[in-house]
């Protein structure tokens, strides 16, 4: 049994959206209920799974019986480490708690769309699963195009303005799978082979192939690509678009995953692929990706104080946070890579949370903008949850935002990268800024307009929002054993 | 909108051929295990055959009603696809090492051949349908707009 996780894993969403469609011709209010269940014990086994890593080590799985290891790698390989294995627990969380939370909101969509709606969903997380497993580079981009296909057609879903939104992402996604497999190529044509593991020992064998043409090239085009994935700075153009414009309980879903498991991959790919933690040779492309993360950093957080529209201010939070997991793991040492790596986690739950909560103001309170804030005081829950998150994002201490920031920065000190530091400083006060400037409208004096609150909040909603803001808190204070964790990943990453 | 071909020179050589290309269509999904073919080309030449039949002989005929129908089984393939990974990953092995199908009275050889023509025509049956339902879909699309205007 515990041979086969990686793949049940992955078939679990996978089997239930192939038969969703059917279920759904007899009785579509089945869809959910089904849906829910797959990711509920999902989310357990990738429990039990990352328990299973912890005690027996890491573990490669060679679908069809193609085994790894035989010279040539001719099979797909699998690998299920202490990295993977701690996101897939963060994926398949999240994936329920945002199926949870989007029952109440299901209205908004309409009921023709319920089935392509849910099958989507499983399609999409069996998809990261599957970013999250590849061994090798070109199941990465298979993985990113099912995942990228899913996301757009969610984002569509939406119907009116969103459709725009949703072919701009299509149009820019494709752009960037497109770089990515020309990459691909590059790396094929030189190494012989996409298994990561291959490449790694061709790389440690022989150094200066990371200096040839078509290495350097591929490389430009794979990180390319992937950061047009990741939405990375001056590559983002597609993002605050679909993730404002997407149905209310899809934004969280994108926010929350999207763009972290793109980055996820380009990790996987700089440290288990090129073997960046042991070779001086890629430090130039750490170098640029470092620098990238900077410029995203500031430039994110400075786009967001400037932004009137709650959904996009966030999604512009989320643009400077990828940059500050860059600036992360871009410093080579273990105390920034595990922090970084414990960031990313944080990161999903706070990109989630925070649309949540937009989500829920929309629906509850009318609320969209900066200026109708001041109603959503009619709604503790949401407020108080609300300055859990906001807390985190800053990065104020009992919240797992600072224990993460904190780590990056003291790998930085340790590299002497002042600028990543000074970087990191500047983006922490503007997100200060523009978190400020949303407290002092709901805060504020300002006449409250009543009342267009639709009800009290439900059930589903309440939870979602209420364990996000917790969770965020629970995990700044178990901080000291998780960064022990992904320093785990770190020392495997060759750190 | 699709209507049916008024004429009969089209409409008896369609009758003829579709046939034919549905048969060529098989002879290419079960000749992938020895040489170019399988279940993508031989599902994209099932699925026109379809289409001919729907363009030649019009909505109302019996072919294109079969074809709505079978778009609602958009998941039969992949089903078929993972019931058959499933069962080796039940036998024990790997998902889709076909060797490990539980069946008894067949070799080694002739499980691996049995699983991959299962596969095949897994996969052959959801290309098939993907491409029926991208052109329903398109003509969906056209005969929309046609009421708006």
């Amino acid at each position: 049994m515990r041979d086969h996780l990686p793949v049940i894993l992955f078939l679990l969403p996978f089997a239930t959206a192939i038969c969703l469609p059917m279920v759904g011709l007899k009785a579509h209010r089945w869809c959910r209920p089904l849906a829910l269940v797959s990711l509920l014990v999902m989310f357990g086994l990738a429990i039990v799974n990352l328990l299973l890593v912890r005690e027996h080590g890491e573990q490669s799985y060679g679908l069809a019986g193609w085994l790894p290891g035989s010279d040539p790698t001719l099979g797909i390989e699998w690998v299920n480490d202490h990295l993977a294995s701690a996101m897939l627990v963060a994926i398949s969380f999240l994936a329920s708690l945002c199926l949870l939370y989007s029952g109440s909101l299901t209205p908004t969509i309409g009921k023709h769309r319920v089935v392509p709606y849910y099958t989507l969903i499983l399609l999409l997380i069996s998809a990261l699963t599957g970013i999250v497993f590849a061994g090798d580079i070109f199941n990465v981009f298979v993985f990113l195009e099912v995942a990228a296909l899913s996301a757009y057609a969610l984002v569509a879903l939406a119907g009116g303005r969103a459709l725009i939104a949703a072919f701009r992402y299509l149009i820019l996604g494709t752009l960037g799978s497109t770089f990515y497999l020309l990459g691909v190529v590059f790396f094929y044509a030189t190494t012989g082979t996409l298994n990561m593991a291959e490449m790694y020992q061709q790389f440690i064998a022989s150094p200066e192939l990371l200096h040839s043409r078509a290495i350097v090239g591929g490389m430009t085009f794979l990180f390319l690509g992937l950061g047009i994935k990741m939405a990375l700075f001056p590559l983002h153009a597609w993002l605050p678009g679909a993730y404002t414009r997407a149905p209310d309980a899809i934004s969280p879903l994108l926010a929350g995953l999207m763009t972290k498991v793109a980055l996820y991959g380009c990790v996987r790919i700089l440290f288990w692929g090129l073997a960046a933690g042991k070779l001086l040779e890629p430090v130039p492309a750490l170098t640029l990706l470092g620098g990238l993360g900077m410029l995203a950093a500031l430039a994110g957080s400075l786009l967001a104080l400037a932004q009137q529209e709650l959904k996009r201010m966030f999604a512009y939070g989320g643009i400077s946070h990828i940059g500050l997991i860059l600036i992360g793991v871009s410093q080579t040492n273990q105390t920034a890579f595990a922090g970084s790596m414990f960031y990313l986690m944080n990161d999903a739950i706070m990109q989630a949370g925070l649309f949540f909560i937009a989500g829920a103001a929309i629906l509850h309170h009318g609320v969209r903008t900066v200026t109708d804030l001041p109603r959503l005081r009619q709604s503790p829950w949401l407020v108080a949850a609300f300055i859990a998150l906001a807390l985190s994002m800053i990065g104020i201490p009992p919240t797992g935002g600072f224990f993460g920031k904190w780590h990056i920065i003291l790998g930085a000190l340790e590299a002497e990268n002042y600028l990543a530091i000074t970087a990191i400083v500047v983006s922490t006060l503007l997100t200060m800024a523009y978190f400020q400037r949303l407290f002092l409208r709901i805060f504020g004096h300002s006449e409250v307009v009543p009342d267009s609150a639709e009800g009290s909040l439900a059930l589903p909603v309440k939870l979602a929002v209420g364990l996000t803001a917790m969770l965020v808190v629970v995990l700044g204070l178990c901080s000291g054993p998780l960064i022990g964790f992904f320093r785990l990943t770190a020392s495997a990453a060759g750190l | 909108m699709i209507e049916a071909h008024d004429s009969p020179i089209v409409r008896s050589a369609g009758k003829l051929l579709i046939p034919l290309i549905q048969l060529f269509a098989l002879y290419v999904l079960f000749f992938g295990q020895y040489g170019p073919g399988g279940g993508f080309a031989g599902g994209v030449i099932l699925g026109t055959s379809f289409l001919l039949a729907i363009l030649v002989l019009g909505p109302q005929a019996p072919p294109c009603r079969l074809a709505h129908q079978l778009e609602h089984g958009d998941g039969v393939g992949l089903m078929i696809f993972v019931g058959v990974g499933g069962l080796c990953l039940i036998g024990g092995g790997e998902f889709l090492n076909y060797s490990n199908l539980q069946l008894p009275s067949l070799d080694d050889a002739a499980r691996r051949s049995l699983g991959i023509v299962l596969t095949q025509i897994g996969v052959a049956a959801d290309i098939a349908v993907t491409a029926l339902s991208i052109v329903f879909s398109l003509g969906r699309q056209n005969s929309q707009e046609a009421s708006h205007e």
